[in-house]
């Protein structure tokens, strides 16, 4: 499948950064043609300014900074989110590129009057998330999972009707072994592989 | 009580900033003592960066000057208030990002003896939020309510146990008319002149 990779962590040689790779290198394996975008490594801008805000309801032709990203997730079938889970959910940089890039025009339409959006990405089958976690799972349970909320319901509801997410998470982080860290990165390759 | 407001809207003429207003002004009729940090006004920088990433865990996380003012703030607040828009059932980057670069170790939370995280705003009372959201009121509760879980549940759970929660939510605001947004503001006003 046409696969978009986004990225986003700070430090180059993060566990992260190893979850990117085992990803790729899974995606070659199961044949996908993939194009990866690293937001960090980009310097992209999170915040949607006053200037967005303003053309926020207007065509993306007219929002040059984001013309890739809306490129890329119109071209693919299969999105998969790479990030270290802080305060529940994705990094400000990542929810930045959500909130920046998945706009009118791009990812839905609102007809006037409407309060609810109409999906434009149907050509998305499928969402996986990658990500890590300080705290255990039940903590993260307690806590709400604020991001996996927002990629299995708030990003999948504007994608194909038939759109499967994928949860692939590392919890615990902090009091994991070597062996764990190394086992997940090999539980992620294949994976991504299928 | 000391009440940090954490208003977080970029554009000038806003529904969020006039409630904002309303809540500021609410507050100061019941006599708390006020600090308001506005993110886009301060140019605040929500992106932790590798020099942010490397402090996380040393005795010094902080290193933005503008993050040690809200730092201060944080430290001193009996009460926290949050203003936003609600965009993709959640906080905007810029509040999320202010959250990840304030709520840092020995702010937030603590690591014991055993490395456990405990909780590190003691000093907190009651959590406020109080936000827009484009979908009904049914639609978000059944559906995704991240930025409530957010601030409730998670920043929640770095407080003392009897911390007060207060949720106010201007739901379908796409399809409100002017009289609701009106009524919307006034009860802002009105509620946070009775906490």
């Amino acid at each position: 499948m046409r696969t978009l990779v986004v990225f986003c962590h700070p430090v180059a040689d993060s566990f992260s950064s190893a979850l990117r790779d085992a990803s790729l290198s899974g995606l070659a394996t199961g044949g996908h043609e993939v194009r990866l975008t690293d937001l960090y490594a980009e310097d992209f801008d999170p915040v949607f300014s006053a200037a967005d805000h303003a053309l926020h309801l207007d065509l993306p032709s007219k929002k040059p900074a984001i013309t890739q990203h809306a490129d890329d997730l119109r071209w693919c079938e299969s999105l998969v989110l790479i990030y270290p889970t802080w305060w529940s959910g994705q990094p400000a940089m990542m929810k930045g590129w959500i909130d920046r890039v998945w706009v009118s025009g791009v990812a839905w339409t609102l007809p006037p009057g409407a309060n609810r959006l109409q999906p434009l990405l149907r050509n998305i089958r499928r969402i996986t998330v990658v990500t890590t976690h300080g705290s255990s799972k039940f903590v993260n349970a307690l806590e709400g999972e604020a991001g996996k909320r927002i990629a299995s319901r708030s990003l999948r509801v504007l994608c194909s009707r038939r759109c499967r997410t994928r949860w692939i998470a590392f919890y615990r982080i902090d009091d994991s072994t070597d062996e764990a860290r190394a086992a997940f990165i090999d539980r992620v390759e294949r994976r991504l592989a299928r | 009580m000391r009440a940090v407001v954490v208003l977080c809207h970029p554009a000038e003429q806003s529904f969020t900033r006039a409630t904002g207003a309303a809540a500021v002004t609410g507050l100061q009729r019941a006599g708390h003592d006020v600090t308001v940090l506005d993110l886009y006004a301060m140019d605040f920088q929500p992106v932790m960066t590798a020099a942010d990433h490397a402090a996380y865990h040393s005795d010094q996380p902080v290193v933005d000057p503008l993050v040690a003012e809200s730092v201060t703030a944080i430290q001193l607040a009996e009460m926290l208030v949050f203003v936003y828009p609600t965009w993709w059932s959640s906080l905007p980057a810029m509040l999320k990002g202010w959250l990840e670069k304030t709520m840092v170790p020995g702010v937030a939370f603590v690591f014991d003896d055993k490395h456990k995280v405990r909780p590190g705003l003691q000093k907190v009372r009651r959590i406020v939020g109080i936000t827009s959201y484009g979908s009904r009121r049914s639609y978000v509760s059944a559906i995704n309510d991240n930025g409530r879980r957010t601030l409730l549940r998670a920043l929640r759970l770095n407080t003392g146990f009897r911390t007060r929660r207060t949720w106010l939510g201007f739901y379908a605001i796409d399809s409100a008319t002017p009289d609701e947004r009106r009524d919307f503001i006034k009860r802002v006003e009105d509620k946070m002149a009775q906490l």
